[in-house]
C-alpha cells in the first residue's frame, strides 16, 4: 500500500492547521468584547451559538481550546517523528470528537448552526484523515521513510 | 524494540485511543440528551425557535406587535404554569403569524401568580426585560425552559440565562430593576382576580366593538382566539 509522502502530508497538515488558528481566533476575539462571529451568509447563528452557555467551558471560551488544539497540530507538522505523528493523531481525534459533540449541541440543543464552528468542524476532519494516514504510514520509521506496510 | 514491533504498538494504542474517543463522544451526547428535556436549568433550549417567532413583531414593555393595533389581546399568565407554556408554544404562534404580525392585534402579557412565590420573581423578571424591550422574548423562552413547580429553579442563574437568550442587552440594568417590580406584578395579579379570573392563563380581548373588556376565558384552540380578535375589530 503507498502512501503520500510525508513531507507533504506535513505541509498539508501545517495548512489546514494554521486556517484552523484563524478560524478559531476569529471567534474568540469576536465573542472576548461580548459580541459573536459575524455569519457571512446572514442569519443569527452564530449571535445564538455564541450566547449560548455551550461556548464556554469552565468560563473559558471553547474557541481558546480551539487555538491550543490547532497550534499543538501545527507544532507536531514541523517534526517527523513518532511522536509528532502520534501526539498529530491524537490531538486530532480530540478535536474531532468535541467537533461531532459540538454539532450535536447546535443542532438538538441550541438549534442554530453557526459557520464558524461548521468550518471549523471540517478543518478538524481534515486534519484527523491527514494525521491518520500519517500514522499509519510512517509510524516506526526514520524521518521521512515510508513504512513497508 | 524493532521497528516493527513500535509500529504495531503505536498503531494499537492509536486504534484504542479512538475507541475511547468514540466512547466518550457518545457519552457525552447520551447525557446531554438525557439532561437537558427537563428545563429549569441553564442550558436554554428553543432560543432560535423563539428568536424566530417573534422576528417581525416589535415588543415594548409586556406588548407584542404593532402598539396602534386596534385589537389588543390581554394574557393572564403565570410563568410557571405549565398549561401556559404549553399554550405558549402551541396555541398562540397562530395568532402571532396570523393577526400580531400583520397588524391586526397585539397582545399584552400580564402576571397572574397564582402558583408560588417564585412566579413573583419570575413575573417580576419578565417585566424587567420589557423595559428593554424583550419582554415577549423573555416570557417565551422563559415557557421553553420551565422546571417544576415551586421546585427552587427559578434563581438568579435561570433568571440570569433566560434575560441573556432573551436579548436582554443591559444585563446589570435588568437585574436592579426587577427587584423594584414586584408591586407590579402584585397589581395586576389583583386585577385578574378582579376581573373574575381563577386560572391561568385567561384572556380578555379589547377593541372597538367590545365594548371596553371581553373576558374569554381560556380558549381552547386558536381559532376560538382568532375569531374573537376578528369580532373585536
Amino acid at each position: 500500500m503507498s502512501f503520500p509522502n510525508e513531507g507533504n502530508l506535513r505541509r498539508a497538515i501545517a495548512f489546514f492547521a494554521a486556517l484552523g488558528v484563524g478560524v478559531a481566533a476569529y471567534i474568540a476575539i469576536a465573542e472576548s468584547g461580548g459580541g459573536s462571529p459575524v455569519c457571512l451568509a446572514g442569519g443569527s447563528g452564530c449571535k445564538t451559538v455564541a450566547e449560548s452557555s455551550y461556548s464556554h467551558v469552565a468560563g473559558v471560551n471553547i474557541a481558546v481550546f480551539g487555538i491550543v488544539g490547532y497550534l499543538l497540530l501545527l507544532a507536531s507538522a514541523f517534526l517527523a517523528n513518532d511522536a509528532a505523528r502520534f501526539g498529530g493523531f491524537l490531538v486530532a481525534l480530540g478535536g474531532f470528537g468535541y467537533s461531532i459533540y459540538l454539532t450535536y449541541i447546535e443542532l438538538f440543543k441550541i438549534e442554530a448552526v453557526c459557520q464558524w464552528c461548521v468550518g471549523s468542524a471540517v478543518l478538524m476532519t481534515i486534519l484527523l484523515l491527514l494525521n491518520a494516514i500519517r500514522l499509519i504510514g510512517y509510524a516506526g520509521t526514520a524521518e521521512g521513510l515510508p513504512s513497508r506496510a | 524494540m524493532t521497528v516493527s514491533e513500535r509500529r504495531t504498538r503505536l498503531l494499537r494504542m492509536a486504534a484504542g485511543a479512538a475507541f475511547l474517543a468514540l466512547a466518550v463522544v457518545l457519552v457525552l451526547i447520551v447525557i446531554s440528551s438525557s439532561s437537558g428535556g427537563d428545563g429549569g436549568d441553564t442550558k436554554l433550549e428553543g432560543v432560535s425557535a423563539v428568536d424566530k417567532l417573534l422576528a417581525g413583531a416589535p415588543q415594548h414593555e409586556m406588548t407584542l406587535g404593532n402598539p396602534k393595533a386596534q385589537v389588543e389581546l390581554i394574557e393572564f399568565g403565570d410563568l410557571q404554569c405549565p398549561v401556559c407554556a404549553a399554550y405558549s408554544e402551541e396555541i398562540l404562534p397562530t395568532i402571532i403569524e396570523t393577526q400580531v404580525k400583520k397588524g391586526e392585534a397585539k397582545i399584552d402579557f400580564r402576571n397572574f401568580t397564582i402558583i408560588g412565590s417564585e412566579s413573583i420573581t419570575a413575573g417580576a423578571a419578565a417585566l424587567a426585560a420589557g423595559k428593554q424591550g424583550r419582554g415577549w422574548s423573555f416570557v417565551d423562552l422563559f415557557y421553553r425552559n420551565q422546571g417544576g413547580e415551586n421546585s427552587g429553579y427559578v434563581d438568579d442563574a435561570f433568571l440570569e440565562a433566560i434575560a441573556k437568550g432573551a436579548g436582554v442587552k443591559d444585563l446589570a440594568k435588568w437585574n436592579s430593576e426587577r427587584a423594584n417590580l414586584t408591586a407590579e406584578v402584585e397589581a395586576t395579579t389583583q386585577e385578574a382576580q378582579n376581573l373574575g379570573f381563577g386560572g391561568t392563563p385567561s384572556f380578555a380581548v379589547k377593541g372597538p366593538k367590545t365594548n371596553g373588556v371581553k373576558l374569554l376565558g381560556t380558549p381552547q384552540s386558536a381559532g376560538e382566539l382568532e375569531s374573537a380578535i376578528a369580532a373585536a375589530g
